[in-house]
């Protein structure tokens, strides 16, 4: 596959380190500075939206007596304050959606989370007929272009007479959820047969071997799962805004309802960005932190489940 | 972990307990800017309905803030889901009633006798359907809207205001926009459609006139003159201009352009935008000048730019259970106090015939009322969108591309319209799309 | 080898194990009733009577129970929203709906819902003959155990195989449920949409709609109407979308991770925490802000007329001039999103990178630059190589980055599809804001088609997969 070894190469390249040896030096320390100030670069290019929003949350400009709700062409606000969100908490439903979407999360990354880990567990552990067969039908079933059937998902709550609840939502967000095991069950594979098959020899049950033996090692693909299904429901808004209707506005997730604060509707008083700003700092303070202090599992899945494909 | 479990268990039992369990509240929707406003009302209603009746009132009332633009549509998509009342603009009545009426007919008398002795001559014509050979009164009109024209007074003055020469002159002089639209559908380009001659009030444009398909024109000299003129207009750097992604709010703001054609829900954007420099006007008038003239229509001729003139209307779900007690709270909900109460918090226009010099409020001088002002005043110079007979007829007009077609002549951003002969296909191509042919 | 061939003609194995199940299911049938117990016999009419034969009372009387709520929906056709489920369904499913409906009177059919609960009770009926099958098994496994002399299994033995030997039954059932509810009905469902005049003007309850078979196929692949017109316009920009926006941030994404990954340089977790704050961050947020920021106000635009280097606003996204400039911003922005994903997933595998080899090319003189393009960049490319398709799916399928920056604009005139719009944004546009249903159904499963032969083909060929069959 890599051929590594060149003859060629060999000859010429034992000469050139020996006589370049200070100059290989100094163009080290050329190639530092280069790759910082490309680093530096790259990471204020990264930054600077973010601190474009954090700065809008807290930008308080009036005039003629009005607050500026509207995106300003200046970077550096001319005014700092907290009216955004004494706005944000008084004037608009935000605090509900907040609640709404904590639930929401809360419950279906319960219920996900159980769901992805036990179906990876069964493809990657337990032996049954038709297992292949699963496997396959559900790496093409996650492949239907989801909001496709939002309508068809939309009657079918009906039927059950959920539309206008957040369980709705919940359903829509775990029932699926099994599909997603991929990347667990690329952990899962990992852990050696051998570890389960001694403790079913010592007569543990297979309830007892996933939940004592299995699960207590796989710490980190456990908050992978979770932190993924936790933090879906803070970023979706499709699903939310057609599941629950643009018109229940009681009903919104955090994303729409701040999703209508910038494309208000013809009929809306939209464009009031800086409400959005403030917020979509309160949603993306928590996640961000979330998200931050349990890198190392996250990092370790996504390396992990784009190496398996 | 077997804890979390059941907790989740128990959670999600007890959730679809309640879900289960409530009772239906009766549903009104209406525009995001008053619903706090008919919330209050309706409270004021539930007191008054315990006190005439022995009885409590025997529902729970939400009054939920909705997009007044798409409610029809939302409504048509799942009438169960639906609220009892809703608020449409009047040209969705044909939608709603077409095939199966989706609406319930008003029959009680006094709120009938109401609607006719409130509302002027043009609004009755529009809140009636025929359905299977009778005429009914569907909807209860309780606000009017029209277009009209807020503009920054830091470079315009009232007499700038009063043609777009006058406001594409001061832009040319500063190098700004003229105007902005604010979005680009049939609503949006109705000030030049609809344009009619400044002297005879007159204009060859007809749009299902009488209810009728066939009566629909759009090839008349009138007409390409003031679209030959639009193009104008649109192409030059100073003239006029859809919102950039910013938003029209921050090209107003930021004196990009000079003034915006809207509505009064509008009004309060356009207010952040320009705190006491926001001026309201009617929409100008405009001049056809050599390069815009067409056939018969001599240059020199002054056109009135136009608008279509909505109200806005409660109507009654047909498939709701509480169809007995919704009449009465309509007639309490549009009576004229109301409305003008209404119009006092929430600037929302009366829909009610001579508010102008009726309404006590509406002889001040402050903002709000120029707002109004102009309105009414715009009332002159539109027509109600005639699509009430056919649900068809709005599709037509609206959905099936000929807004972005007559947009790309006025804009003609690859220099496709550059002819007469050229213009006018195009518009028999809208025209074919406003009959209904693809 | 042969195994292997054989492999790849995996559609036609397919066919043939289920055509030699089906046969065997068959036989097995017939013999289950000729050498059954009078007991099993009785189950093929009365479910659950060869459990209570076997004095297995709760399973049978829930095989009973099962029955009877099947039989008792079936026929008596309990309605939702005034829609039948049941046997009723079945001809609705073919005739989606006669009643026309009175002006004040009765609702017309709802040939939407008819649609569905045709589909539901499909659907109940396949459940209903698996558990059917399942009954007689069981039944006739009694029978087996009773022969043998051993006892029938009691209920008790049932639930605790359900935690051992039949675990995976009790993990997988809560995901076959959900999914076959709220992802096979659905797509089914959708599916069927493709082929009836569910447009913009049927409102389900008011009018009806019909089959129309191929018509809307047709219409988009062979005819000249205006969606004829923009399909193969938005499949391009789709796939070309896909192209660069897998590639840019493919080689952007493995280059940030070699500088971050450079020996002499310091603070590289933190360096690496910065990028994965765009990935921690709503896309929502951050992409709205993007658009604010590019707007023709924005500080982008201040910043670059403070500068002189233009004189008037610039309009990158929906307000572009042409197409061109609205995607490239659009494939920009989305490096933005993108290259952190990138760069996590090289640096991960750039610390992997056999050592002993990279160490023997060092000392065999290898420069670094040879060492790179030898050792460094081949190993890249093979390990990331499922990563790079998986990620060419995904942004077939990528709504948020067009929905939420232009959506879909700069418009063309005349035609509901923009020039960035992808297919699913105009999918999206179509079923959700114009009403078109069925147009967008033909649509969205024709990305369904493109995405899954994608994702199988570079499934079959992955290590995971071949792995998969020395499994077992």
């Amino acid at each position: 596959m890599m051929t590594i070894e060149d003859p060629m190469n060999k000859k010429q390249a034992i000469p050139e380190l020996k006589v370049h040896h200070k100059s290989a030096k100094k163009q080290e320390l050329r190639s530092t500075i280069f790759a910082y100030v490309v680093l530096i670069a790259l990471a204020l290019l990264w930054l600077y939206p973010i601190m474009w929003i954090v700065l809008h949350s807290f930008r308080v400009e009036f005039r003629d007596g009005i607050l500026i709700g509207t995106v300003v062409s200046h970077y550096i606000p001319k005014g700092f304050g907290l009216n955004n969100f004494v706005n944000l908490f008084q004037n608009t439903l935000f605090p509900r959606w907040f609640l709404n979407t904590l639930f929401v999360a809360t419950v279906s990354f319960i219920l996900s989370t159980i769901m992805t880990l036990s179906v990876a567990y069964v493809m990657s552990k337990i032996k049954f007929r038709q297992r292949k067969l699963f496997l396959n039908i559900a790496i093409i079933v996650g492949l239907f272009p989801g909001f496709m059937s939002m309508i068809a998902i939309y009657y079918i709550l009906k039927a059950l007479g959920l539309t206008e609840t957040l369980f709705a939502l919940i359903l829509v967000y775990s029932a699926g959820s099994g599909l997603g095991f991929y990347v667990a069950k690329g952990f899962f594979d990992i852990i050696p047969n051998s570890l389960i098959e001694s403790a079913r020899i010592d007569g543990a049950t297979n309830l007892i071997i996933f939940t004592k033996i299995v699960l207590p090692i796989s710490k980190p693909i456990i908050i992978y799962t979770a932190l993924l299904a936790f933090t879906g429901p803070w970023m979706d808004f499709i699903f939310a805004r057609v599941i629950l209707g643009e018109t229940n506005r009681h009903l919104h997730t955090v994303a729409v309802g701040l999703y209508y604060m910038v494309h208000g509707s013809q009929y809306a008083d939209g464009n009031q960005f800086t409400m959005f700003a403030a917020g979509s700092l309160i949603v993306a303070v928590p996640i961000v932190t979330l998200f931050l202090m349990m890198q190392r599992y996250y990092i370790e899945g996504v390396t992990a489940g784009a190496v398996k494909g | 972990m077997k804890k979390i479990v059941l907790l989740s268990l128990i959670m999600m039992t007890s959730l679809i307990m309640w879900g289960c369990s409530r009772q239906d509240p009766l549903v009104i929707w209406v525009g995001a800017e008053v619903q706090e406003f008919y919330e209050a009302k309706m409270v004021e209603y539930v007191e008054y309905y315990n006190s005439v009746n022995d009885s409590e009132f025997p529902f729970q009332i939400e009054v939920r803030a909705a997009d007044t633009g798409s409610a029809a549509a939302t409504f048509l998509d799942d009438m169960d889901a639906g609220p009892d009342i809703l608020t449409v603009a009047h040209d969705n009545l044909g939608r709603l009633i077409s095939g199966a009426s989706a609406i319930q007919p008003i029959q009680n008398p006094a709120l009938l006798a109401q609607i006719e002795a409130q509302n002027p001559e043009t609004f009755l014509r529009v809140i009636k359907g025929s359905v299977g050979g009778e005429t009914y009164t569907f909807g209860v009109p309780y606000e009017a809207q029209a277009l009209i024209l807020y503009y920054n007074k830091d470079f315009l003055n009232e007499d700038d205001v009063e043609t777009w020469e006058g406001i594409w002159d001061v832009a040319k002089a500063n190098n700004k926009r003229a105007l902005s639209i604010t979005g680009t559908d049939g609503f949006n380009n109705s000030f030049l459609v609809l344009a009619t001659n400044a002297e005879t009030g007159s204009t060859s444009l007809k749009l299902y006139e009488d209810g009728v398909l066939e009566n629909t024109f759009g090839l008349g000299d009138d007409t390409m003159s003031v679209l030959k003129w639009g193009q104008r207009f649109f192409q030059d750097p100073n003239g006029a201009r859809q919102p950039s992604d910013s938003g029209w709010e921050v090209d107003f703001a930021n004196e990009a352009i000079l003034s915006v054609i809207g509505g009064a829900w509008h009004f309060r954007a356009a207010r952040a935008s320009l705190g006491d420099n926001l001026g309201i006007a009617v929409l100008p008038q405009f001049t056809i000048t050599e390069a815009d003239a067409y056939g018969e229509i001599q240059p020199g001729t002054v056109f009135q730019s136009g608008t279509f003139t909505d109200t806005k209307m409660f109507v009654m779900n047909r498939s709701s259970d509480k169809l007995e007690y919704l009449e009465d709270i309509l007639l309490f909900l549009s009576h004229k106090d109301v409305q003008e109460q209404s119009y006092i918090q929430n600037n929302t226009l009366p829909a009610y015939k001579n508010a102008l010099s009726e309404f006590s409020a509406m002889q001040n001088d402050d903002i709000s009322t120029q707002l109004a002002v102009a309105q009414l005043s715009m009332f002159d110079y539109g027509i109600p969108q005639p699509f009430g007979a056919e649900a068809r007829f709005n599709v037509y007009y609206y959905q099936r591309g000929a807004p972005d077609l007559i947009l790309a002549i006025l804009r003609d951003p690859d220099n496709a319209f550059t002819t007469d002969a050229l213009i006018f296909a195009e518009m028999e191509r809208v025209q074919r799309i406003w009959f209904g042919e693809r | 080898m042969d195994q292997d061939v054989s492999k790849h003609n995996g559609f036609i194995r397919f066919i043939q194990n289920t055509m030699n199940s089906v046969l065997s299911g068959g036989k097995q049938y017939i013999t289950r009733f000729k050498t059954g117990s009078i007991g099993t016999k009785m189950s093929h009419l009365v479910m659950g009577s060869g459990n209570i034969y076997h004095k297995q009372f709760a399973k049978g009387l829930i095989f009973l129970g099962l029955q009877v709520l099947f039989l008792s929906i079936f026929i008596f056709n309990p309605e939702i929203n005034n829609t039948p489920i049941g046997f009723k369904a079945l001809g609705n499913f073919i005739t989606l709906g006669t009643e026309e409906g009175t002006l004040f009177g009765a609702l017309a059919d709802n040939s939407m819902l008819m649609l569905l609960f045709g589909v539901v009770t499909f659907g109940l009926i396949m459940v209903f003959i698996i558990t059917y099958l399942t009954n007689i098994k069981s039944a006739y496994a009694s029978d087996l155990l009773v022969r043998s002399g051993a006892k029938p299994t009691t209920f008790k033995d049932d639930v605790t195989a359900l935690f051992d030997s039949r675990f995976h039954v009790l993990l997988l059932t809560p995901t076959i449920i959900g999914v076959l509810t709220f992802t096979i009905l659905p797509t089914l469902f959708m599916i069927f949409i493709a082929f009836t005049d569910f447009d913009r003007e049927v409102r389900p309850g008011l009018n009806l709609f019909k089959w129309v078979g191929f018509e809307n196929f047709t219409a988009i692949f062979t005819g000249t109407g205006e969606i004829a017109e923009r399909f193969f316009p938005v499949l391009g920009w789709t796939l070309i979308w896909a192209f660069f926006a897998t590639f840019t941030c493919y080689i952007a994404g493995i280059l940030l991770a070699l500088v971050i990954n450079k020996r002499t340089v310091k603070f590289k977790k933190l360096w690496r925490t910065v990028f994965i704050l765009t990935i921690a961050l709503p896309q929502f947020i951050s992409l709205l802000a993007m658009q604010q920021i590019l707007s023709e106000h924005g500080p982008v635009n201040a910043a670059l007329l403070n500068i002189g280097l233009i004189d008037e606003p610039f309009a990158f996204l929906s307000q572009a001039k042409t197409a061109t400039t609205a995607r490239i911003s659009v494939l920009t922005i989305n490096l933005w999103i993108g290259v952190p994903y990138t760069m996590l997933m090289t640096s991960g595998i750039l610390m992997n990178v056999p050592k002993d080899t990279y160490e023997a090319a060092q000392i065999d003189g290898a420069s670094k630059r040879q060492a790179f393009f030898n050792i460094t960049a081949p190993y890249i490319i093979f390990i990331t190589t499922p990563y790079l398709i998986t990620s060419f799916i995904g942004n077939i399928t990528s709504f948020n980055i067009i929905f939420l920056l232009t959506g879909g604009e700069p418009n063309v005139p005349g035609n509901i599809a923009g020039k960035t719009d992808l297919l699913v944004t105009w999918l999206y546009r179509l079923t959700i804001e114009e009403g078109d249903v069925n147009i967008g159904s033909v649509i969205a499963i024709f990305t369904f088609i493109i995405t899954a032969s994608a994702t199988l083909i570079s499934y079959r060929r992955s290590k995971a997969y071949k792995e998969e069959d020395t499994f077992q």
